[in-house]
């Protein structure tokens, strides 16, 4: 099996400790990334979702300039923004876009002050590169467990809350119906949002989040129409998305021996966006019949 | 957008200079990092008003923005020092946005005949760098002020002169120690390493990452992480002043594989060292490094 694989997997890539660190870490919060990302997806929140990703842009630049580790920014930043947003108006379909814009562009002003200060009060220079673009390789081993327990809260939140989370994100009227405390479901999923976006913000960057959170979850609808199976497949795809690409990013070390590779956050981006191209190009939409079996199985 | 606002805040100041801090009568001159800034001090004395633009310990000197005040001073100067090397290139940029007949501009690449592909732009650690620099500004202020022309001279003498203590110093440290193995974390004391002899074994892209803000590679991680387990290196040479997770371990790892850490700096310590005294201190923690295991991690 190793033999056959060697022409795939240049030498040294089990035993390298960042490559350990990065098959644990990345792995973890892809399978979270994809099960949060599934209920985003069915929720219509998007762009909420990719907006506490670039919100937390400022809690990781500040961190940096207080010297911690940027995850802790990022979830302090994202839960505020969540609660804020939560606050203004995000269960208002026509309130949802104002609030998520108006808090981004709040955030993103303080990420710029942040980020300059970063550069030119603080001994950091890698800040700018490292909050949007993500530093996997150089997570020290120590953060794992900090990084299991964030990942063990958002799954967890989803899990606890399965049924009711699926009906009121098909239907919110429907949910209120039955009985369903529909606001505190949101504001509890919205919890788990920030803390899963502040993961993947930490193993691809901010900016790049959103792809991990959505970009599964996605093509994960495209191939089934059950939440529960949809969100299994997502974390799968985000896995193998991440291995591979923590794999080429490893490999493409020796095709540019000069600068020493290329970032992983490109490759788990773009391998990503290719199995959504194939998802489309192989599952035609079915919207009609989507619609209802997911009413069915959540009845 | 950035260039054009420079290009306007020197513009309005070359209309409407005060002459920046210059005391009357004297040279005003501008230094884009201190240790340029002590050196033109000490060939110009009395008859020179130096501004350093970057002397901030804490701060990186490659991520430095420029603020109008500075672009006042340089619009003001009739001698600029810069190091060249992409190093300083704002000051190009203000330089050019404010043109001068009279300004005289040392770069000290150009002055040292190193082409831009040079990879390693912290030349004032090269020990043959800073007498040329001070015969140039002696004949610099010496054509500004032609009655002082001996002054200069003689101060350019001095001060040459006053470098042997850490010429000196890495002789010695060279002849006691053969390819002293060490690692690094930047290029920062390169130059002065290979004048004493040693040997850096961390691969130049991983000290050019750092440097430049990106991620190494985990090979090039791995790697570095081995010279400390292995005890492959008797120092590890760190830049006290671009520090993050990533750099924060290798100290640790270094002290618990009881190797001899010692900080170097991108700009020169204030207060109290003058070029030589902080050049030669540099010399002298890593002598104590090597002699008797000490750790200096700031001066």
């Amino acid at each position: 099996m190793a033999a056959s694989l060697s022409p795939l997997i240049e030498p040294g890539f089990f035993s390298n400790l960042p490559v350990q660190t990065a098959l644990v870490v990345g792995g973890v919060v892809a399978v979270v990334s994809g099960i949060v990302g599934t209920f985003t997806v069915m929720r219509g929140q998007s762009f909420a979702g990719h907006s506490l990703a670039d919100i937390g842009t400022a809690g990781g630049s500040a961190a940096f300039l207080v010297g911690i580790s940027p995850l802790f920014g990022f979830v302090a930043m994202n839960l505020m923004a969540a609660g804020v947003m939560e606050w203004i108006g995000i269960r208002r379909p026509r309130g949802r876009d104002l609030a998520t814009g108006i808090v981004l562009g709040a955030a993103l002003g303080l990420a710029a002050l942040f980020l300059y200060l970063d550069s030119t009060a603080s001994s950091t220079t890698g800040a700018t590169i490292n909050v949007l673009f993500g530093s996997i390789f150089t997570l020290p081993s120590s953060m794992v467990p900090v990084i299991a327990v964030f990942s063990v809260v958002a799954a967890g939140i989803v899990l606890a809350m399965y049924r009711p989370l699926i009906l009121s994100s098909i239907s919110s009227d429907l949910a209120t119906a039955q009985g369903i405390p529909v606001r505190l479901v949101g504001i509890g999923y919205l919890a788990a949002l920030a803390v899963a976006v502040s993961l993947s913000a930490v193993t691809i960057g901010a900016i790049l989040s959103t792809a991990l959170l959505v970009g599964p979850a996605a093509t994960a609808l495209r191939l089934t129409n059950r939440p529960g199976r949809a969100a299994a497949f997502a974390a799968v795809i985000g896995l193998v998305a991440t291995w591979l690409g923590v794999l080429l990013a490893y490999d493409s070390y020796y095709w540019f021996p000069t600068t020493g590779g290329w970032p992983v956050s490109f490759f788990v981006v773009t391998l990503i966006f290719l199995m959504y191209l194939a998802s489309q190009v192989r599952f035609r939409p079915r919207s009609g019949v989507q619609r209802r079996s997911t009413l069915t199985e959540a009845g | 957008m950035a260039a054009a606002g420079i290009a306007l805040i020197a513009l309005v100041s070359a209309c409407g200079a005060t002459g920046s801090q210059a005391a009357p009568g004297t040279i005003a001159v501008v230094a884009a990092e201190n240790q340029y800034g002590n050196v033109a001090a000490q060939i110009g004395g009395k008859d020179v008003s130096v501004t350093s633009i970057e002397s901030n310990p804490n701060t990186d000197p490659h991520t430095y923005e420029v603020s109008p005040s500075v672009a006042e001073d340089v619009g003001a100067a009739q001698v600029v020092v810069q190091n060249g090397l992409g190093y300083d290139d704002y000051m190009t940029k203000i330089e050019s946005a404010s043109p001068s007949q009279t300004r005289k501009v040392i770069n000290v690449q150009n002055l040292l005949a190193r082409p831009d592909s040079t990879p390693n732009p912290h030349l004032w650690y090269d020990p043959t760098t800073m007498p040329k620099v001070a015969n140039a500004l002696a004949a610099d202020y010496s054509a500004l002020k032609p009655a002082d022309a001996s002054y200069f001279t003689a101060n350019a003498t001095q001060f040459i002169a006053s470098l042997n203590p850490w010429l000196q110093a890495i002789a010695d440290f060279k002849a006691d120690n053969t390819r002293t193995p060490v690692a690094t974390t930047e290029p920062v004391a390169d130059y002065m390493l290979q004048a004493a002899g040693a040997d850096n074994l961390t691969p130049f892209r991983f000290q050019a990452d750092i440097m430049n803000g990106v991620d190494p590679s985990p090979q090039d991680i791995s790697l570095q992480d081995n010279l400390f387990a292995q005890h492959k290196v008797k120092v590890f040479v760190y830049n006290e002043q671009v520090t993050d997770t990533l750099t924060q371990t290798f100290i640790s790892d270094a002290h618990s594989a009881h190797i001899p850490v010692i900080g170097v700096y991108e700009t020169m310590p204030t207060p109290g060292f003058t070029y030589q005294s902080w050049m030669l201190a540099e010399v002298n923690a890593l002598q104590k490094a090597v002699a008797d295991g000490v750790s200096t991690q700031s001066l």
